[in-house]
């Protein structure tokens, strides 16, 4: 899914030069689904606007950090989804856990702040996201040819594999495969995917999937 | 005691990504079992320490999810076969937050448009034909 599109840049463009009408735009394109993605979890309808309210101020203090590269849908639920953990911790609805930079508001969508040591996040931040972004291109790539290919069946066997984390038993049966059919498409997926990291000279210690 | 979460999962629970049935779950188990907690507690040295998982840069870049406009066009029914049943799979068995919510959207903005193409239609009725109104007195 990609909804980086120009439109999406120009308007961006516009909200950085500080427009009202654009900001207006964005507010109106995006409220609906954020406040439903927060209302599914928060139930209350007052309060999931609050979250919401803060989502989009929190949009535009991480303006300067937002690549257009990226969609700009993508970052907005970002940005809500640490927004609503901050507040179920702050109900005491979701258990405290220690600081990460994949949990609370204090994650990498937030503007340089002076809490962390800047040079050591963004030289580590910067392997990341090459590493990141290498195999997230190959796995998009694998996706797309599977959709050009009505290959459906062959998407829901890794998403079930990987984003769900299922055993290739339960996805066999969910799926009504063989194991030795699961286990193939596994195969050949990985591999590309290895293809790509050592292609690319990448570690692959930082990919447990990816060795065996 | 062991729980039946992936690891996946509670690294979806960590980026607030999963169907609020199972962040409820997860949260009530949280609660229940100490060992979870220290599960989670691992994810998250793990991510810190750098390491990826294909599940996690699935997710984070939504590398299946459709676009706004295939959400649209399956509201409307008119996806080819196979493509809406992945939709569904993608909505219910993997229960996609951020589609669900787009969905929601998308359904509220169709009603309200149904809503006033209603109410378009009741005017234009009215106005073309308030000029015939007689009163019998």
């Amino acid at each position: 899914m990609n909804d980086s599109s120009q439109a999406n840049v120009l308007l961006v463009e516009e909200i950085r030069r500080g427009k009202p009408t654009a900001w207006s735009e964005l507010i109106a394109q995006y409220e609906g689904r954020l406040l439903s993605f927060v209302e599914s979890r928060l139930r209350r309808r007052d309060a999931s606007e609050d979250v919401v309210q803060e989502t989009f101020i929190g949009f535009l203090t991480s303006l300067p950090n937002y690549d257009t590269r990226r969609s700009l849908e993508s970052w907005l639920f970002t940005i809500a989804a640490h927004k609503l953990t901050d507040h179920l911790r702050r109900e005491g609805r979701r258990p405290a856990l220690p600081f990460s930079s994949g949990d609370g508001s204090a994650g990498n969508w937030e503007p340089p702040g002076s809490d962390r040591e800047a040079s050591s996040i963004a030289r580590s931040g910067e392997r990341r996201g090459m590493e990141d972004a290498a195999v997230t291109a190959g796995i998009a790539e694998q996706i797309e040819r599977w959709q050009a290919a009505g290959d459906w069946q062959k998407i829901q066997c890794m998403e079930l594999l990987f984003v769900l984390g299922w055993g290739n038993k339960q996805v066999s049966e969910a799926l009504k495969l063989t194991e030795q059919q699961v286990a193939n498409f596994k195969f050949d997926f990985l591999e590309r995917l290895r293809k790509i990291v050592r292609g690319q000279r990448l570690s692959e210690d930082v990919f447990p999937e990816l060795q065996g | 005691m062991s729980t039946p979460f992936t690891d996946a999962e509670l690294a979806a629970y960590l980026d607030e990504d999963l169907p609020q049935e199972r962040m409820a779950s997860i949260e009530q188990a949280l609660r229940d079992d100490p060992t979870l907690g220290s599960r989670l507690t691992g994810i998250v040295g793990s991510r810190d320490a750098g390491v990826h998982t294909v599940g996690a840069m699935w997710r984070r870049n939504r590398l299946s999810c459709p676009s706004r406009e295939q959400l649209g066009s399956f509201l409307l029914d008119v996806l080819d076969t196979n493509q809406a049943e992945y939709l569904r799979f993608h909505l219910n068995t993997v229960g996609c937050r951020v589609c669900n919510a787009s969905l929601d959207d998308l359904r509220t903005h169709h009603r309200a448009e149904e809503q006033v193409g209603l109410e378009t239609r009741r005017k234009k009725y009215f106005e073309s034909s308030v000029g015939y109104l007689r009163s019998d007195d």
